[in-house]
């Protein structure tokens, strides 16, 4: 065992067995993250000026709020299909489009079935590119493109999509056991058949339910995008806390949560099948 | 026929698995191969279906110059011989019968192909493969949820679907325990007398060796040391096979690292 230097100030424990073998258990290294991660979260509160206090001299201004939205206005629920709907057909059209080509880009990702680092790196990279940039920022940009409306935010979440499902795919394919891959080479199929009987069968349970979880998580991303013009439900909120109609805000929070609780529960029972 | 003539084999790494090796193995032999782990056992049944490229020496199956085969023609060749691997090498996450359908894949037309739709008298060609093996009654299983000798059955039955003229299995029961182990031996007998495939098998248990094989071939450091009946293998020629305990090979030999 290489005796590093936080074991000379910790000493490992030792075992004696009775014919007299030692073995050594190394300290926790616990208490010292313990202590980084306090000193981390003290040199943030420094940095972001963060003043605690004012959870306690502010923080009843939460519940003034929630009481305002009590009764919610069920009048307004006739305001709320129209971007309710836009909200989820952007979220399902983002949603097929990202996930259908994010195969192809799995597929050049993943060393085990192009076997070109250069091309593996590369789609590897892209996709990382693609993630770093968060989704509300890509719809806004969207916006530039396409103006204000669905289509910006459809935009967005296709390429969020796309980019999550692609990393989790390669993940799962370059982890893939190829033994039933050398035994289709072995009976004569080609590679690219081997692929479509040995790969593929264990690869789509994961990404028919990667897929649905994306879509479920969609509904949220996309609820939020109506903050940047990019359409959908999250426009109405926008506007009405803008008059801080907080009843409206509530029936508008009220039908979403609805909405996404159905969508996780399907998605859910389905996914469970899957597995 | 198989028939090694001087064969040679040299890993890109250096490493020599294969030394001028002379055999003759005639149509429906049972013939065990036994050897320690690096001796070279694997590369040996590897090279019959070309899943290894010999570097020298002469390879003719049915009087075919495997080593001059290419594209397609590997893939024709292959459809002959079957094989069968010590982790079963199944896809788990389908049914018992899709497994085993996979071996008529080549013959389907193209559009069949990509949707994976078998015709009715492929299916019960599968079925029938199943049948030979008993357990037809898990046919529609998913195949995670079948035991390991159950698995290697599946192996087996998708071998026999491609109604091959040659067997090859690595290491077929390692994985299983000793009575499964008899089992699926026993269906190798079987299948070797009834349909008179020849079997090559590469087997660390010397007593179900000598029980099940009609010969034995003694392989080591990439060398034949002992081919002959296994009646008269002796513990003076398992010595020469195995050599003394000092000689025991390193985890990091070449076939032990790839297995």
């Amino acid at each position: 065992m290489k005796e590093t230097f936080y074991d000379k100030i910790f000493k490992p424990k030792t075992y004696t067995l009775e014919n007299g073998k030692e073995v050594k258990q190394r300290a926790s290294r616990v208490p010292l993250i313990i202590v980084l991660l306090v000193i981390a979260m003290y040199l943030s509160f420094q940095a972001t000026d963060s003043d605690l206090s004012l959870i306690f001299t502010r923080g009843y201004q939460f519940f003034v709020i929630l009481i305002a939205m009590f009764p919610p206005n069920f009048n307004y629920i006739s305001n709320i299909w129209e971007p309710l709907f836009d909200t989820i057909q952007m979220s399902l059209l983002g949603s097929v489009a990202g996930a259908i080509l994010a195969i192809p880009l799995a597929l050049l990702s993943s060393g085990n079935v192009i076997r070109n680092r250069f091309v593996n790196g590369l789609f590897k990279f892209v996709l990382s590119i693609m993630r770093t940039l968060p989704t509300l920022i890509m719809a806004l940009i969207a916006t530039f493109v396409f103006g204000l409306g669905t289509m910006a935010g459809t935009t967005a979440i296709f390429l969020f999509t796309m980019s999550y499902i692609g990393k989790l795919m390669y993940e799962h394919i370059e982890n893939v056991d190829m033994g039933a891959f050398e035994a289709h080479e072995s009976m004569g199929l080609t590679k690219i058949q081997a692929f479509r009987y040995a790969i593929v069968p264990d690869v789509l349970p994961t990404y028919l339910s990667v897929s649905l979880y994306a879509f479920e998580g969609n509904i949220r991303y996309a609820a939020i995008l109506g903050y940047v013009g990019a359409g959908g439900i999250g426009l109405v909120l926008d506007e009405r806390l803008g008059w801080r109609d907080y009843p409206s805000v509530a029936m508008v929070l009220l039908v979403l949560m609805i909405v996404v609780f159905i969508i996780e529960r399907i998605s859910e029972y389905f996914r469970r099948k899957l597995t | 026929m198989i028939e090694f003539i001087n064969v040679n084999k040299t890993y890109p790494n250096g490493v020599t698995a294969l030394n001028n090796i002379n055999l003759k193995i005639d149509q429906g032999e049972f013939v065990a191969i036994i050897g320690l782990s690096g001796a070279g056992k694997s590369t040996l049944i590897r090279c019959i279906n070309r899943m290894h490229d010999i570097n020298e020496g002469t390879l003719n199956v049915d009087d075919v110059d495997v080593s001059k085969l290419k594209g397609k023609q590997v893939r024709d060749y292959r459809r002959k011989i079957g094989m069968i691997f010590q982790s079963f090498n199944l896809v788990t996450r389908t049914s018992v019968i899709n497994n085993v359908l996979v071996s008529v894949v080549p013959e389907l037309s193209w559009w069949r192909k990509i949707l994976g739709l078998f015709p009715k008298d492929k299916k019960v060609i599968a079925l029938e493969a199943l049948d030979k093996v008993g357990i037809l009654d898990k046919a529609y299983n998913r195949v995670d949820q079948l035991s390991g000798g159950q698995q290697q059955r599946v192996a087996l039955a998708r071998t026999l679907a491609q109604n091959p003229s040659i067997i090859l299995a690595d290491e077929p029961v390692a994985s299983l325990d000793p009575v499964t182990a008899k089992v699926v031996m026993d269906d190798f007998k079987r299948i070797n007398k009834d349909l008179n495939m020849s079997i090559l098998i590469n087997i660390h248990h010397v007593e179900l060796a000598l029980e099940y094989a009609d010969r034995v071939i003694g392989i080591r450091k990439g060398e034949v040391v002992y081919d002959g009946k296994s009646s008269d293998v002796t513990q003076d020629v398992l010595d020469e096979i195995y050599g003394s305990i000092t000689e025991v090979p390193h985890m990091d030999d070449l076939e032990e690292a790839k297995v």
